[in-house]
């Protein structure tokens, strides 16, 4: 009996099953099916980047499954269990940041911990430490007592970074968090977030993600699995397993395997790319 | 000798002399036609105006009247900041009330604040309590809009990044809504005060008329008096000149308030 449970089929964090929103309009009455007929099943620690065209719904995907949206059909299940509310074991990391304008670096970094559900039982000391821990880890010492208007796109989004981290979720819903940024710096943040995802460690010790872009470079270099999503409705043309091994660092771009799987994802959305601003 | 921090490259005249030189010609240029003008005419003059400050301020007169306006403002504020901040977040927050309550607030609002006076007296007297209530109504509007304003344009995303940490319902309005929804307050408190600094000198001129002075007190009844029994211009001036330099500090004292409590703000 043991012996079949060597390598037991790890069970899904998240399994996601015929998931639909339709969007009624308020006067109109009319029907807009956005996502139709979502099925995935995301493994733990495995990181996963959506791509598609705009409009396709991936936002919306990503808000059911934080649960600030309602699905209009379909499951949604993180361990076993269906997601209906948003909670803090699924932590969101917004396009435009949404860190609290009035409140230092270090008082967003510590938000979820002094306010939410992640810092209950916590001792203040300890999470003033956790808070010290995750300022260090993005590389904001320094900036601590800084407000968010003060600080660049970069840094910005640092401290969303630290902010999700802190409340220490199970499962990271990323949507497109660098997408406002310029094209070095997105490079260099690239990078660094594999690190801080803990890429050179142990699978087991990772964080699972779904990770919103519409880079497709971006996408083949973070993910180990590229969703590829078509529009009107959105629903899931393709999946492709991004079999570059890690850890990853710049040198991958230049990978002969790094083109070819950016040039099939392209070939998958670029007839609806045209179409969109023919 | 060190240099003049100061000075600026053109010429080396500070910018606050640049600022009084043509007020201290025109006053001059006052001064001089006053001083043409036969010793027993009423026309008002710098030196006279001077001289009458020093007189009433002396007397403890003008001091006693100021205090009793600001008090009366203050008094006003306060209670338009009750109703309209509670108001406010209500109307700010529930769309439902909003939709119900616009109506009415709309019609109310253009309606002059010295338009209702009639009625206070009526109601309530003249003096203090109709005053009051002149004062309360001028500074609620300005309290209300900004307070709706600030309640129901708080960024949405920021509400569900909150939601998102397991914060509750009403701990989002405690730690969210309401400290998104303060700089459009002290806003609103701001335009508040200043109307309702206008409103009390209005009121109190009114209203001493009514009463024949006497009863009502306060800078703007020292006004009606000096206009309808004494003739005395220069005192007129005096009052003129206390509004202005109270509204100006009320102006300041605000926004430096503002400067401090929203260190996040520029």
């Amino acid at each position: 009996m043991s012996v079949q449970m060597i390598h037991p089929k790890p069970a899904p964090k998240l399994r996601l099953k015929g998931v639909s929103k339709q969007f009624v309009a308020p006067r109109t009455g009319q029907r807009t099916l956005a996502v139709a007929d979502f099925d995935l099943d995301v493994q733990p620690g495995e990181f996963i980047c959506i791509v598609g065209p705009s409009g396709c719904g991936k936002s919306t995907m990503l808000n059911m499954i934080a649960g600030l949206e309602k699905s209009s059909s379909g499951t949604i299940e993180m361990d076993g269990k269906a997601i209906s509310t948003p909670g803090a074991d699924r932590g969101v990391m917004f396009q435009d940041y949404a860190l609290f304008p009035w409140k230092t670096v270090r008082d967003n970094v510590g938000f979820g911990l002094r306010h939410g559900t992640a810092g209950a039982g916590m001792s203040a000391a300890d999470q003033e430490d956790r808070i010290n821990h995750f300022v260090e880890m993005v590389g904001l010492k320094g900036a601590e007592n800084k407000f968010p208007h003060q600080l660049s796109g970069g840094m910005r989004q640092r401290v969303a970074l630290a902010r999700l981290l802190a409340n220490g979720p199970d499962v990271l819903l990323m949507d497109e968090p660098l997408g406002a940024l310029d094209a070095q710096t997105r490079l260099v943040l690239q990078v660094e977030l594999l690190r801080i995802w803990g890429e050179t460690s142990a699978k087991a010790d990772r964080k699972t993600v779904i990770f919103i872009t519409h880079g497709i470079d971006e996408a083949v270099f973070l993910a180990d699995r590229v969703v590829v999503m078509s529009s009107h409705p959105g629903r899931v043309s393709a999946v492709l397993d991004v079999d570059i091994p890690r850890p990853r660092t710049e040198e991958v771009r230049l990978d002969p395997r790094f083109a070819e799987l950016s040039e099939e994802i392209w070939s998958l959305i670029r007839d609806e790319a045209y179409r969109a601003i023919a | 000798m060190s240099m003049n921090v100061n000075v600026r490259a053109t010429g080396g005249i500070p910018n606050w002399a640049k600022a009084l030189t043509l007020p201290i010609i025109l006053l001059v240029i006052w001064q001089a036609w006053a001083m043409t003008l036969p010793e027993t005419s009423p026309a008002p003059a710098p030196l006279k105006v001077v001289q009458s400050f020093a007189e009433l301020t002396a007397s403890g007169e003008l001091i006693w009247a100021t205090i009793q306006s600001l008090g009366r403002v203050l008094a006003g504020f306060a209670i338009a900041m009750v109703a309209g901040l509670s108001l406010g977040v209500l109307m700010g927050s529930s769309r439902i009330v909003r939709e119900n309550l616009d109506p009415i607030v709309e019609s109310f609002r253009p309606i002059a604040p010295m338009a209702i006076l009639p009625i206070a007296i009526l109601w309530f007297g003249t003096g203090t309590p109709a005053a009051l209530t002149i004062v309360a109504y001028a500074a609620f509007f300005p309290l209300l809009i900004n307070t709706i304003h600030g309640v129901s344009r708080v960024d949405r995303q920021l509400i569900r990044a909150a939601q998102t940490m397991g914060l509750s319902r009403l701990r989002t309005v405690l730690v969210v809504i309401v400290p998104a929804a303060i700089p459009s307050v002290l806003l609103g408190s701001r335009l508040a005060m200043g109307v309702a600094w206008t409103a009390i000198i209005a009121a109190e001129l009114a209203v001493g008329a009514k009463s024949g002075g006497g009863t009502s007190g306060g800078v703007g009844q020292m006004m009606f008096v000096f206009y309808a029994y004494s003739i005395d211009l220069n005192g007129i001036v005096v009052c003129m000149i206390v509004v202005g330099v109270i509204a100006l500090l009320i102006d300041r004292l605000f926004r430096l308030v503002e400067h401090k409590l929203l260190p996040w703000r520029n």
